[in-house]
């Protein structure tokens, strides 16, 4: 058994909880049952870790073995690390007919092709996703395993969902993403968040959405009664306004957790009482970034208490429509658009 | 108190009295009453007195190198410090930094003993502690010398040349504080209202404990607030065309559930052209005067960025709260937290957080 | 859109209106349900986020007998809006049927400046400055019962005196302090 075998399993009994560490070991399947009972999870996690390292030797696990085992952690734990969309473009004919095991010979055949060293290895998870594990190498050093790229296809569509990826890697996949789901480009689609089900969920849209209508929805009126009638509001129908518009936005159900928003603006100063920097010619250069825990939330209730003004700029809005969180802003007049 | 009563002792009868008058006296009065005296609920002119200066001399690019040794610059740079007030020290005296070291060793040594968590990694043996004045630091007449302190761990296993661990450290420090409030300060006191302190929050308390014991004088956190932060962010944009500020950084936080962050990082270059937009026409300054920045145009310049933000996302910034401000020079954080990147500034920052920390004091 | 009258209307028998404003419209709700449950008389809450009220309640609305503005210190957008909603009421109200509510007055983050700011308005327009705790249930009873208290003049429930008498009282001033020795 080699160190980076050591290493690598190390590294992912550190990371785990107990707990998880039990039914990862469990899916696993590479433990003998009597192995599996004679651990005791209940030990200090050094002392289990040694315990593993033994086995591990005993059994002759390979590098290639425990990577499996990471793949089934980072697959059950997909909310870790920093997830990047990527969106395949322009469709070939028969891109809507490429399946799982074309794709995964296509795939594995084409990377090699550009990369001498590289350790693929697929997974088809339950909702339709094909998780690949990309350990890479150069012509001259072996597939570095203790870095690899987690890839997410969502078969039959144009989402690409990627981990860890140095730019240096990025064409080599983009090559054999391309060639191998018979798409024609690879664009990155400006979503990045720590959580893979939320930016999934946003891009594919698969969250309770709300479609822009000019009716208030029935639940806006009924507050009114629930209220003691000795306590009235003035301002009751902009409440009301306000919260159909915080609805319209973002909809009324859980939304995906998405972590930040990044705006980079190049843009004519604006503001009226300074004449000296609004007739300036150049734009104003600024990176305004918005974090929370669950920034979509915070936006829908910025716009429902009205610290966001009526109606709710399109750069907010978009976050949902366009499933996009960076967004780099010129004036048109000075060339391309939003 | 032990301390004050030792040096009653040591001192002559005579003293005695006008010892303790004088120090019951500056009970009574605190900055505050000094400057504005009828201020509290006072009419408009005096309110203003109160609070932090309005109008600032416009930073020059120190030649603070010349004045102070590298090295003892190099203590209070590029660190983040944890901001206290601290009251006038009664009886503390530059000269005898040898012998406070020698008893703030013991103290931190009998404190150990006591079973209080002192306990670093690994076998210690023992604290060093070293003080030191900072020469050249002090701006105006009255301004008592910045002293540092320093706390280095001692380990039992160490080998005869390994340099000791510095665990701790800290300075006392007043830049340009008001003359009226130091004057008014009977001669045994000495004022260094600003303390700043990094490492284990353990020491901070034991180094604080020690001051008050032998100084009988008090700490208290200093928070950077909402118009410090302002001014800060004007102060270091000023400096952009001496020494570049690589970016402006201010950061707001909104009062919503869950909470959100705003990030808002400006272009140098742009940064400093709304600056000079809002400075006043120099022309109507009095000649031959310093350069000085008015309250009025810092708040020109933060509302300007506010007002080209809200253009944008239709959001109000003065909804929410400054929290940080950062550049180059330094970055202070509202929770009382400094860090000073360029030793050229650094004397401006320090008589702000000075003029703070004399706001902040109690009495 | 137009301004709020003190007298456009005939009061009601034993009945107090009062009108909370709050930018925030946090604290007014709360506030609201205690000032209605401490109250003796029957009391009229009106709630609003800023003046002018809109004119289409104006054949609903009763005589207010007070108004307060509820101002978060913590927030630049509080006072703000809270200066700019002044204009909208008849000067009549400032006879003592104004009054300022602070919350967040302890919060270390406050410039001192805006504590001034405030008060300086408030004495300004010769109005009462009431501060409060808007986060326990204890403080917030305790500021209803403030208000109650000034409201019930107000309103006229109390006999030999007026709203303009009491706000001689009550009004902020911002007086010199005792003076201070003079240092040697």
């Amino acid at each position: 058994m080699d160190d980076t075998t050591k290493r690598l399993l190390h590294r992912l009994i550190r990371r785990t909880s107990t707990e998880m560490l039990k039914t990862t070991l469990g899916k696993w399947g590479r433990l003998t049952m009597a192995q599996r009972q004679s651990l005791d999870f209940t030990q200090s996690k050094s002392a289990l870790t040694e315990e593993l390292l033994t086995l591990c030797e005993k059994n002759g696990w390979t590098v290639k073995n425990v990577a499996e085992l990471e793949m089934i952690h980072v697959i059950d734990n997909p909310n870790q690390g920093m997830w990047h969309a990527y969106r395949l473009m322009d469709p070939e004919d028969d891109a809507c007919s490429v399946e799982l095991t074309q794709f995964k010979e296509r795939f594995k055949t084409h990377l090699s092709e550009v990369v001498r060293h590289v350790s693929v290895k697929t997974k088809k998870h339950t909702d339709e996703a094909v998780w690949i594990r990309i350990a890479w190498g150069d012509t001259f050093s072996r597939p570095n395993h203790l870095k690899p790229t987690y890839v997410v296809y969502h078969l039959q569509t144009p989402y690409v969902f990627v981990t860890s990826l140095t730019s240096k890697q990025k064409p080599l996949l983009s090559q054999a993403l391309i060639l191998s789901t018979r798409y024609q480009g690879f664009k990155d689609a400006n979503l990045s968040g720590r959580k893979l089900t939320a930016i999934r969920d946003l891009l594919m849209k698969q969250y309770p959405l709300v479609f822009p209508t000019n009716f208030s929805s029935p639940v806006a009126e009924k507050d009114q009664t629930m209220s003691n009638p000795c306590i009235i509001k003035e301002q009751d129908g902009l409440e009301a306004k306000r919260l159909q518009m915080a609805r319209g936005a973002f909809g009324d159900g859980v939304l995906p957790q998405l972590e930040s928003a990044v705006y980079k603006l190049e843009t004519k100063f604006k503001d009226q009482t300074n004449r000296i920097m609004t007739e300036r010619e150049e734009p104003f250069r600024c990176v305004v970034k918005f974090t929370s825990t669950n920034l979509l939330e915070s936006f829908r209730q910025c716009a429902a208490s009205g610290i966001v003004s009526p109606p709710i700029t399109p750069l907010f809005s978009s976050i949902p429509l366009k499933g996009k969180n960076y967004f780099a802003l010129k004036d048109k007049t000075l060339g391309s658009s939003p | 108190m032990i301390c004050v009563i030792v040096s009653v002792l040591r001192t002559p009868h005579s003293s005695v009295a006008v010892q303790m008058r004088g120090k019951r006296k500056s009970c009574r009065q605190s900055y505050s009453s000094c400057l504005g005296a009828s201020s509290r609920l006072g009419l408009k002119p005096v309110l203003t007195g109160r609070r932090l200066n309005t109008s600032r001399r416009a930073p020059k690019s120190h030649s603070i190198t010349e004045k102070v040794t590298p090295e003892q610059l190099a203590l209070l740079l590029k660190t983040e410090w944890k901001l206290s007030y601290v009251t006038p020290l009664y009886q503390f005296r530059h000269t005898q930094l040898r012998s406070y070291c020698r008893q703030l060793s013991a103290f931190i040594a009998a404190e150990k003993q006591q079973g209080l968590a002192v306990e670093v990694e690994g076998m210690q043996s023992g604290y060093r502690v070293s003080f030191s004045a900072v020469q050249g630091m002090a701006e105006a007449d009255d301004d008592a010398e910045t002293v540092t302190i320093q706390i280095h761990s001692k380990s039992m296993l160490a080998k005869q040349d390994e340099p000791e661990k510095l665990v701790w450290s800290g300075w006392l420090s007043c830049i340009n504080g008001n003359p009226d409030y130091l004057h008014s300060l009977p001669n045994d006191f000495t004022c260094l209202p600003l303390f700043g302190s990094s490492g284990q929050e353990v020491f901070t308390f034991l180094v604080q404990s020690w001051f008050q014991k032998t100084f009988d004088c008090c700490f208290g956190p200093l928070e950077i607030n909402h118009t410090s932060l302002q001014w800060l962010a004007a102060l270091w944009t000023n400096c952009h065309t001496e020494s570049s500020i690589q970016h402006l950084k201010l950061i707001w936080t909104l009062p919503v559930e869950p909470q959100l962050q705003i990030t808002y990082t400006v272009n140098p270059q742009d940064a400093w052209s709304l600056w000079s937009s809002v400075r006043k026409d120099p022309e109507e300054e009095n000649e031959g005067e310093e350069e000085s920045i008015d309250f009025e145009e810092v708040v020109r310049f933060i509302q300007g960025l506010k007002n080209h933000f809200y253009k944008h996302f239709r959001l109000d910034l003065s909804a929410g709260t400054l929290k940080q401000v950062s550049t180059a020079l330094g970055s202070a954080k509202y929770s009382g937290r400094i860090k000073i990147s360029n030793s050229r500034y650094m004397i401006t920052t320090l008589t702000l957080l000075t003029e703070a920390a004399l706001l902040k004091m109690p009495i | 859109m137009s301004l709020l009258k003190s007298f456009n209307n005939f009061p009601a028998l034993n009945t107090a209106n009062i009108l909370l404003v709050e930018n925030e419209e946090q604290f007014q709700q709360s506030l609201a349900n205690a000032l209605v449950e401490a109250a003796d008389a029957i009391v009229n809450v009106r709630l609003a986020k800023s003046l002018p009220v809109p004119t289409k309640n104006e054949e609903s609305r009763p005589r207010i007998d007070l108004v307060v503005f509820i101002i978060n210190l913590t927030s630049e957008l509080s006072f703000e809006s809270t200066e700019a909603s002044l204009k909208y009421l008849d000067c009549g109200y400032f006879l003592g049927k104004v009054c300022f509510m602070l919350t967040n007055a302890r919060n270390a983050s406050i410039p001192p400046e805006r504590l001034d700011a405030v008060r300086k308005l408030a004495s300004l327009l010769h109005c009462p400055l009431l501060f409060a705790e808007d986060q326990t249930p204890d403080g917030v009873t305790n500021a209803a019962e403030r208000l109650l208290t000034i409201l019930k003049v107000a309103a006229g429930h109390v006999p030999m005196t007026t709203a303009l008498y009491m706000s001689i009282l009550t009004q902020c001033t911002v007086l010199p302090d005792i003076d201070q020795p003079s240092f040697d």
